[in-house]
């Protein structure tokens, strides 16, 4: 099967200030038949990295091979129409001079496909997109959400090895947004298509991908799937990205065998340290708010610190707080049931079986 | 599923259509531009026997062309400030305010613009020369001495002619801006206590005043550059300006030299202008900001209605009623000045179309030119535009540069140049329909360029790149996506071009001779030898043309006519 490998790729552009590198580096195995999301902030290098890979852009190092073949180098790049890939762009770009029907068979008309086998194609993939009968609709005659629909049957009609999606679903409102996304799921298992997806929405990735490449500052930070990207963050960046997290200054303060505990001003945790870390280190420590129970006794939460409640927020499902134990302070998502007021004392435990310890990195906090 | 063989691309195979195509632009570019005006400056510096800086030092010290320097910048100097005057309060009129017949005023600015500045200097003479012109005749008539006339053989008779032509230009940059101001700026400036003049005047006009004064600007650069009113009118009062005065210098024997320095003098001052238009534009454009969600104030007149209402009605009978009606009366009388009612005849409308073959020739071959020069512009363009847009070459942004060049060389500073360079060459283009044609293409190239950019600039490059990906090559995403979606502004790109070609002047009367006669050319030269009502009916036939053209261009391409800063 074709897998897509991309070795070392690096592409920067010039700009006013000098060069800025957009993606540099990036080296990833992206198994044929998954779902994989490229994720990150805009500006991190998601969407370079996908033109990279549709062969829009040509690479300044590095190399992209699929099943084996080079596709890209800084010497020599197959062109878009030479790729066998699909894509799906933000803005849908169907085109609006043709019809429905004309945008979707325009890739078939290009293979040379005879009219009725088109007619037959194209009427499979329109249902497949649930747009059976708008065929002789202008794309200003439908809804956000059907161009995207439209643009996807063009994508997927030539059956490509690869579709390319760039953020699909931004300009969608969210209730659709919703729906598309599982549609999306269902579509990627049915056609058993190498989907490759950027976006910058963190649950959307979490929701849709067989493996998550999370992406800062042009670099790959992490390539894992859903659950290790958000449990295991290999470091701060990610932790930070893949939703809410606390991320606490502390210091490595005791090791015994395997043990190792860590202190942030009146919170003391045994979390598993990174491989090397010395005794009075510096770390960051991640913690999630959803990991933090709070009692109104000590009773209630053995082995639990004290703590005052300096905000309370209630938000439907359930309750945040921000408490504070000395100098630190945390954020903490309660259940709904669980109310405490502002001012008052609590105690919090904190799971650390879900947290990590990064080496510090002061400057990059954010 | 990989369906096709790969390709190297880019960077190898630089043998492909998109390349052989921007080739092809950016030669035509340089034969049709820069080597004429290399040529220029080359024969300006020439001094017959050396390089040197003589020709310029005598157009700089000698009195002759001093004179028509200062008369091409005091004409400039009044036209840019009445254009001012006019324009602004039509503008705000129309946007702004509860005016009646808010439309009857865009017509006006619109025909205005339209009307050719020749054929309202030659209208204007009819009413206002200072013995036979009409008005004049009846005021002394009338009042029983000449102290009331006006004689139309003068710099103000010239700022008049040429004003009419130019305030369309103020009008519009100023509407759209204050279309584009939204009522919020003002509105705060109310309910902090400011009234509607004070708002008006601290806040309005200041966010609209550097497209006034771009406006102005551009209304200055396109008088000095009318060579049609300049002669007609200048001529006669022994007012030379440097177009007049460039064309004077290519009677026999023809000084190249000073005509080519002085040339240089007169882009000179052009570029300067068009400089500080753009920058000041660039720099001092606020309203922009705004966008299209702009939801201007509407401000109700009052007592101040029927004033202004008049003022409105005055420019429309100056600027379009007067000349069009006397143009009408005199193509249709037999002699003018005598009994209007006993004298009317269809015979000069049948002269010119029938029975004189020159002018039969002209108005063919001016259709001829201006439909070869617009579809060349037009293509020439849009590969111009690719280049810019969708190429990474290098010095993509200089090709686009070096495209907007005509917009600063004046029609006849435009021909001077095509002289020289192709005299220089063994082809005998001079006095053929294909020097004509090259004047055509390079003066309308900037249009061609600006529409093609402009349309290209609607297309998001993902509707190509999502041809590429499914497999189709350049040149049939050009084909299926890009030029199709650009159609529209492509074909309003043309008539913008063949408005102005089918009417132009200033480049044809150097490069014209009997079998390559244009239409402007032979209503000038009808004009010259005292054919006054041949010649109406001439010019009232080049206006049935572009009324034509314009109303089937908005019949077919969805009526999208903008504008431009060109004309002859």
């Amino acid at each position: 099967m074709s897998e897509i490998l991309l070795r070392n790729l690096s592409k920067s552009y010039s700009g006013t200030e000098g060069d800025h590198a957009a993606v540099s580096e990036v080296s990833l195995t992206i198994v044929s038949g998954e779902f994989v999301t490229l994720l990150g902030p805009s500006g991190c290098g998601k969407t370079t990295t996908l033109r990279l890979i549709a062969g829009y852009l040509v690479p300044d190092a590095g190399e992209i091979r699929v099943a084996g073949r080079l596709l890209s180098s800084p010497k020599s790049v197959v062109p878009p129409e030479s790729r066998g890939m699909g894509m799906v762009f933000q803005n849908y770009a169907v085109w609006p001079h043709k019809t429905v029907f004309e945008n979707v068979a325009f890739g078939l008309m290009l293979r040379n496909v005879s009219k009725t086998e088109a007619r037959e194609r194209v009427g499979r993939v329109l249902e497949l997109v649930n747009l059976a009968g708008l065929d002789s609709r202008y794309p200003s005659e439908l809804s956000g959400g059907q161009q995207q629909r439209v643009a996807l049957a063009r994508s997927l009609v030539v059956e490509p090895a690869v579709l390319l999606l760039d953020e699909p679903l931004s300009n969608l409102d969210a209730k659709l947004r919703e729906r598309m996304r599982a549609e999306l799921k269902t579509l990627q298992r049915r056609t058993g298509i190498t989907f490759i997806y950027v976006t910058h929405d963190q649950s959307e990735a979490l929701a849709l991908s067989d493996h998550i490449a999370v992406m800062h500052a042009g670099r790959l930070q992490q390539y894992g799937t859903p659950r290790e990207v958000y449990c295991e963050p290999a470091n701060h960046i990610v932790a930070d990205f893949m939703g809410l997290v606390n991320l606490l200054p502390a210091r490595l303060v005791e090791v015994t065998g395997t043990a190792s505990v860590f202190e942030s001003g009146q919170v003391r945790m045994t979390i598993p340290r990174p491989s090397g870390m010395q005794v009075g280190a510096r770390a960051d420590l991640s913690i999630r708010p959803e990991t933090i129970r709070l009692a109104a006794s000590e009773a209630d939460l053995p082995g639990a610190f004290p703590a005052r409640v300096l905000e309370q927020t209630y938000l439907g499902n359930l309750n945040e707080y921000v408490i504070a134990a000395g100098e630190t302070q945390l954020r903490v998502q309660a259940d709904a049931q669980a109310f405490f007021s502002v001012g008052s004392e609590v105690f919090a435990l904190i799971d650390a079986q879900q947290c990590r310890a990064f080496a510090s990195a002061d400057t990059d906090t954010p | 599923m990989i369906h096709t063989t790969p390709r190297a691309w880019p960077g190898r195979a630089w043998f492909n259509v998109e390349n052989c195509v921007s080739g092809a632009a950016v030669v035509a570019l340089i034969v049709l531009v820069v080597l004429p005006l290399i040529s220029l400056v080359w024969g300006s510096l020439w001094t017959g026997h050396g390089i040197g800086i003589a020709n310029f030092s005598e157009v700089l010290s000698q009195r002759l062309y001093f004179d028509a320097l200062f008369n091409s910048l005091t004409l400039g100097a009044w036209t840019a400030l009445l254009s001012i005057v006019i324009g602004v309060p039509l503008a705000w009129a129309v946007i702004r305010t509860d005016l009646p017949g808010r439309q009857f005023v865009k017509l006006t600015a619109t025909l205005s613009y339209l009307s050719p500045p020749f054929l309202v200097a030659i209208a204007y003479v009819n009413l206002f020369s200072p013995r036979a012109g009409v008005i004049n005749a009846f005021l002394r008539h009338a009042t029983g001495t000449s102290l009331f006339t006006f004689n139309i053989f003068s710099m103000p008779g010239l700022v008049l002619v040429t004003v009419l032509h130019t305030f369309p230009f103020v009008y519009l940059l100023t509407s759209s801006a204050l279309s584009s101001v939204d009522a919020s700026y003002e509105e705060s400036a109310q309910i902090l206590g400011a009234g509607k003049l004070r708002t008006l005047w601290s806040v309005t006009f200041p966010l609209v005043a550097p497209a006034i004064l771009s406006g102005a600007l551009i209304g200055f650069v396109n008088a000095i550059a009318l060579f049609g009113s300049q002669a007609i009118i200048g001529l006669p009062a022994r007012i030379f300006t440097l177009p007049t005065r460039i064309y004077a210098l290519f009677d026999y024997p023809p000084e190249y030299g000073l005509a080519s320095a002085l040339s240089l003098v007169f882009v000179a001052i052009t570029v300067l202008a068009l400089y500080f238009q753009r920058s000041y534009l660039a720099r001092r454009s606020y309203v922009t900001l705004a966008g299209k969600g702009a939801r201007p104030q509407r401000l109700s007149l009052g007592a101040l209605r029927w004033p202004l209402f008049t003022f409105c009605v005055l420019i429309f009978v100056i600027a379009v009623f007067l000349p069009y009606a006397s143009l009408l009366a005199v193509s249709f009388s037999k002699s003018w000045g005598l009994d209007f009612w006993k004298n009317l005849t269809l015979k000069n409308y049948h002269f010119i179309l029938f029975e004189y073959d020159v002018t039969r020739r002209a108005i063919l071959n001016s259709l001829l030119l201006a439909t070869l020069a617009a579809t060349f512009c037009v293509i020439v363009g849009t590969a111009i535009g690719w280049i810019d847009l969708r190429t990474r070459f290098i010095g993509r942004k200089f090709v686009d540069y070096v495209s907007l060049i005509p917009l600063g060389l004046p029609g006849i500073v435009m021909a001077a140049a095509l002289i020289q360079f192709w005299l220089r060459l063994p082809l005998h283009l001079y006095g053929t329909l294909a020097i004509l044609f090259l004047a055509y293409a390079a003066r309308y190239l900037p249009l061609g360029v600006r529409s093609a950019n402009a349309a290209m600039r609607q297309i998001d490059p993902s509707l190509e790149e999502s041809a590429r990906i499914l497999g189709a090559s350049w040149s049939r995403t050009a084909r299926e996506i890009t030029l199709p979606l650009m159609r529209s502004g492509l074909f309003a790109g043309w008539i913008l071009i063949f408005v102005p070609a089918i009417q132009e002047l200033s480049a044809s009367i150097l490069l014209f001779s009997s079998n390559s006669m244009t239409l402007a050319v032979a209503v000038y030269n009808l004009y010259e030898n005292g054919y006054i009502e041949p010649v109406a009916a001439l010019a009232l036939i080049n206006a049935a043309i572009i009324g034509i053209a314009i109303f089937l261009a908005n019949k077919v391409g969805g009526g999208d006519t903008r504008f431009e800063s060109t004309s002859n």
